[in-house]
């Protein structure tokens, strides 16, 4: 059953696991509490055998706007243990700091900005309700643009990233830009429908071999890590890795039956 | 204000180099090689330039080496062919260790090592007539620095298909801008300055140490794998804690009003 947290909403829709975040009056910005609950929830999902894709997004008219500094900062213990988990890149927020092994999409419903592109960044899939908006606002109130950033480097033309990262609160990127630049795969016009789109591409990645997709997810994600023949010779091993796994039989035998596969899911 | 093929103005807190052999296309002879650096140290030392532009006069951004010069100056090809092939490059704000936002602003024909200035800059915006090419292997040379850097920062096809074609196609601004090369086309052309100028406004309301991490973090994150970027980068991040502009900004922000940066240890 659902787990009741106080900072996200975890749901199950079919196959399709959802991660919410909740705290829409203070724009779903990160206190420590949520910070927690997100380590939480990610591996919560991670071990729920129903759920074969995970959907990251929020609730209100931001997907998410980073550290709460605020709270985080007037607590107490909070920013020293910030500092800490930082220091010592000892982070646990995102599903890629999780090592969620799922294909995990992010649905960016509205504002990301700032830390909220941890989510960006470390997601498989993107999409983004054509009025989403995206800005980087650290430089501008005197904080460094870093992890964030480096993640979507990664994946993205640098030049974009950068010039979000200097320009701070002085400009917005569009839906349709983080679309034409990659950022983003999928523009969901009119924004209503972004949940619907995304539980229905859920559902499509769903159709597709469990085991077959992490081993793909672990090989592309440590090609970021390596160069390009190390990153090769590594992925080799993921690859080879799928031979006599059950599913490599009944993938074809599925498709010459013209049914849907019945894929083997591991304990 | 120099006569060695360069332009180094000021125009608030915008800093501007430019490439001033406009009858040459801009190619760099001998003078504006050994230039650069100096010139590109003055503007990253000046606490009053806050970000640099970096454009040309004339029809062309910058083409590349001036083969013709240098092959009369055999001191010059020298000197330069040893930083080449040793690394050393003095060329570029990257070359250079700039920690000021750069911003090229490509005015037209950018080619062959006109390309280092556009890899090798934090922020590109073009001309809508300014062309792209990398002839290199059309005059028998190898595209090696430019090109590299490039593939690191755009999808690499282009990159590749671009040092194959040489001289024999050109890309346009409109296609640099669906691939990320550029973030921003100006049109009309003649507005590049006016509008470079204002990005580059924009971007000084921002706090000079914390861009100077944040440049760091994200160029070094070139260099290495993700995990290792982020550790990296973790350690610039905490590096600006207790900095007082992480006071002053959210303080301005409260207060409706522009920040006062502190800049070397006083308030700018």
């Amino acid at each position: 059953m659902n787990t009741q947290y106080s900072t996200l909403v975890v749901e199950r829709n079919g196959p399709v696991g959802w991660l919410i975040n909740d705290r829409p009056e203070q724009l779903n910005a990160m206190n420590n509490e949520m910070r927690d609950e997100f380590a939480d929830a990610w591996l919560e999902l991670e071990a729920d055998r129903q759920v074969r894709v995970i959907v990251h997004t929020g609730n209100g008219r931001a997907f998410q706007t980073g550290v709460d500094v605020t709270e985080i900062a007037s607590d107490g213990v909070g920013m020293e243990r910030y500092r800490q988990s930082l220091e010592d890149f000892d982070l646990h927020f995102t599903a890629w700091h999780q090592e969620v092994t799922k294909p995990v999409i992010t649905a960016v419903n509205g504002l990301c900005a700032g830390g909220g592109f941890h989510w960006v960044a470390d997601a498989d899939i993107v999409i983004a309700a054509s009025d989403a908006q995206f800005f980087d606002p650290h430089v501008s109130v005197g904080q460094v643009v870093a992890l964030e950033a480096i993640g979507l480097l990664r994946k993205m033309p640098f030049e974009a990233v950068m010039r979000m990262a200097l320009l701070g609160r002085h400009e917005r990127m569009s839906a349709a830009r983080a679309h034409e630049l990659g950022m983003v795969s999928e523009v969901v016009d009119p924004p209503e429908r972004l949940r619907e789109v995304a539980q229905e591409l859920g559902e499509r990645i769903a159709r597709n071999s469990p085991a077959a997709m992490a081993a793909s997810k672990r090989a592309l994600w440590r090609a970021l890590e390596l160069g390009l023949t190390d990153a090769c010779s590594a992925g080799a091993v993921d690859l080879v890795s799928m031979w006599g796994h059950p599913d490599q039989e009944e993938g074809p035998r599925a498709f010459a039956e013209k049914r849907e596969p019945r894929w083997t899911v591991a304990d | 204000m120099t006569s060695d093929g360069l332009l180094i103005e000021r125009h608030g807190p915008v800093g501007w180099l430019i490439f001033d052999r406009p009858d040459a296309a801009n190619a760099a002879d001998a003078a504006m090689l050994g230039a650069l650096e100096s010139a590109w140290a003055e503007l990253d030392a000046d606490p009053h330039v806050r970000v640099i532009v970096n454009t040309g006069n004339g029809g062309s951004f910058q083409t590349g080496l001036d083969v013709v010069q240098l092959a009369s100056d055999r001191d010059a090809l020298r000197e330069q062919s040893r930083r080449t092939r040793d690394a050393e490059l003095r060329l570029t704000a990257w070359h250079c260790g700039v920690a000021t936002p750069v911003i090229a602003a490509v005015n037209g024909l950018c080619a062959g090592g006109g390309l280092h200035f556009v890899a090798d800059a934090d922020i590109v915006i073009a001309a809508s007539d300014a062309q792209f090419l990398d002839p290199h292997v059309s005059v028998g040379q190898v595209t090696a620095y430019e090109a590299i850097a490039l593939t690191r920062k755009m999808p690499f096809e282009a990159v590749m298909r671009m040092a194959l074609l040489g001289r024999h196609e050109r890309m346009s601004a409109a296609r640099a801008y669906e691939l990320g090369m550029v973030s921003e086309v100006v049109d009309p052309p003649e507005r590049l300055r006016e509008v470079a100028q204002e990005l580059a406004e924009r971007i000084a309301r921002n706090s000079p140490a914390a861009m100077a991490a944040s440049k760091r973090a994200l160029w070094r994150a070139l260099e290495l794998g993700l995990t290792d970027a982020c550790r990296a980068g973790a350690v610039d991040l905490v590096s600006m804690w207790g900095h007082p502009d992480q006071e002053e900004g959210p303080r301005a922000f409260a207060e409706k009003r522009e920040p006062r940066w502190t800049v070397g240890g006083t308030d700018a």
